[in-house]
């Protein structure tokens, strides 16, 4: 549904990513990893619509993207949630211009709230929500629009470890439950795995897509699993081969 | 005042306690904890300064440590205000005041948000009024007065346009600095969420300029009250200003001190005004409140 083809994008004489080719298929869901600085925000962006000042093409559905749209929905790494207005109206916000009549958008935002387990903080100012709380806000806020994929840039990267691998848990959920198509940014091996059907490893200088990945690996899986330790290996595998990242020696007993 | 929970404990636990604060905690019902809380962050405590500077005027009046031309008693000073009340046209002189501040302040934060935010939101605006308004503006509004008096005369319409001016440059250049401050990735989220341009301004830009904007008409709604009496002195036949300045003429401290006062009250009571507008305005800014454990 997603094809990025060839994407090569320039800031003055930096190049942030090179020929980058990327495809996403129907309701998948996908992770980008790799070091910082190895251009996986910068094309994430590039698919959002937020920078546009690229060479290449990237589709969606065979559309060629112009601009951002609710079509793409977008989770920053903070919740980036307004201040003014309560956790209801950050969410309501993203439906402003939906062609819905109020109770539907109502309807479609309550159920929203629901879904990502905020029910009772509707009239919470973010001030007063936790960090898991808003990343949650922020979500219910991206997927409220229905979006046919929904794209993450380590949206879980400022979060403790527990509340990090509830919300893994929680995304999960929500993916099998909405069937959108999901592209994930990270740094966190174990949550790629976790996560994806497919990891996509990338390099920086410039950047490039350096593997691809598959993980055919039943959902939910499980942390501690001889298959799970053997994709998170291989993964760490080809990061290895990108740069002097090695894999931790322990073990994950969870 | 707030009772203690437990005032026999209170008591118990300070026998030793001797003096003023003792012999209070003694009374039935009130222990020290009560008097502490009493003076500690309770709503109370912000009477004690004026409760102090009265009672060391009235000692300086009963004692004699200051002339009463120089300084007359309390008493004397509200007998003056209650002469000025009701023999001469003190509401005329505060309405006149009052009006003028009133007039000004609405005019110049029309002016100042709405140009500001024509700068703001447009570069070619803020290119053609910056350079002036920021000259303009090192011109002190007391330097403006005389010529603005030989145009307009000395009724209020002088004062209103030179109070005008000196509310409307820093709430102009305040806020085209906030809507320049304001945090890229909101606009950015503003991108995503395909927000129109009235949107953006309406849901985003607005919200986040408020807070800058109160602190700023705080800040030259007070610095204009006072320009008022400046203004009135300067050039005119009514108003707390020129009350003050005639008191000053014929000697009548006491008469200067009642413009004194109500010149104190009535500023409090507009900056008052603008803080309860800012807190109703900024219910979801937590910051810091003062207490740090």
């Amino acid at each position: 549904m997603l094809e990025v083809r060839g994407v090569t994008r320039r800031f003055g004489d930096f190049t942030a990513i090179e020929d980058t080719n990327l495809s996403v298929r129907e309701g998948e869901f996908i992770t980008i990893v790799g070091a910082s600085g190895c251009g996986k925000t910068t094309l994430l962006r590039l698919i959002a619509g937020l920078d546009q000042d690229y060479t290449g093409e990237i589709a969606l559905r065979g559309q060629r993207i112009a601009g951002t749209s609710l079509e793409r929905g977008i989770v920053f790494q903070e919740p980036r949630l307004l201040p003014w207005l309560t956790l209801w109206d950050n969410v309501a916000i993203a439906l402003d211009n939906a062609p819905l009549s109020p109770s539907a958008k109502k309807e479609a935002i309550a159920a929203q709230i629901a879904l990502v387990g905020l029910t009772g903080f509707e009239q919470a100012y973010p001030a007063a929500l936790s960090g898991g709380m808003a990343q949650r806000a922020a979500i219910a806020r991206a997927l409220v629009g229905h979006p046919s994929i929904l794209l993450f840039d380590e949206p879980l990267g400022a979060l403790d470890a527990i509340t990090r691998m509830r919300l893994q848990e929680e995304l999960l959920r929500i993916w099998q439950h909405e069937g959108v198509s999901m592209i994930l940014v990270t740094h966190d091996v174990e949550e790629a795995v976790f996560l994806s059907q497919s990891i996509v490893v990338m390099d920086s200088h410039p950047g490039h897509v350096t593997a691809n990945i598959v993980v055919d690996l039943p959902f939910p899986r499980d942390r501690s699993s001889a298959e799970f330790g053997a994709v998170r290996r291989e993964v760490f595998g080809a990061l290895h081969d990108n740069a002097a990242v090695k894999p931790p020696e322990i073990e994950y007993l969870i | 005042m707030s009772i203690p929970l437990q005032p026999a404990i209170a008591r118990l636990e300070t026998p030793r306690q001797s003096g003023f604060l003792s012999s209070l905690s003694r009374i039935p019902g009130i222990g020290i904890a009560g008097i502490k809380a009493f003076f500690a962050g309770q709503r109370y405590i912000g009477a004690i300064l004026p409760l102090v500077i009265l009672g060391l005027w009235q000692a300086s009046s009963s004692f004699g440590w200051i002339e009463p031309v120089f300084l007359p008693a309390p008493l004397k000073v509200v007998q003056a205000f209650w002469y000025m009340l009701t023999r001469q046209d003190l509401l005329m002189d505060i309405r006149a005041s009052v009006f003028i501040i009133a007039q000004a302040f609405v005019y110049g934060t029309l002016l100042g948000v709405g140009l500001g935010f024509a700068a703001g939101l447009s570069r070619p605006v803020e290119l053609f009024f910056g350079g002036t308004i920021n000259t303009l503006r090192h011109i002190p509004t007391v330097a403006w007065i005389p010529l603005i008096v030989v145009w307009l005369g000395l009724g209020a319409p002088a004062k209103i346009v030179v109070l005008t001016k000196s509310i409307f440059i820093p709430v102009f250049l305040n806020t085209l600095q906030a809507i320049r401050g304001v945090d890229h990735n909101f606009i950015e989220l503003a991108q995503a969420l395909k927000l129109s341009r009235r949107q953006l301004i309406r849901r985003v830009i607005f919200p986040a300029i408020v807070p800058v904007v109160m602190i700023t008409l705080r800040y030259s709604v007070g610095l204009s009250w006072a320009l008022v009496v400046v203004a009135e002195g300067i050039s005119g036949l009514e108003g707390l200003g020129f009350l003050i300045f005639r008191a000053q003429n014929l000697l009548m401290t006491d008469q200067l001190l009642v413009c004194m006062v109500l010149i104190g009250l009535i500023g409090y009571g507009l900056d008052r005004l603008l803080y309860l507008t800012q807190r109703r305005l900024l219910r979801w800014q937590r910051g810091f409140g003062g207490s740090y454990a």
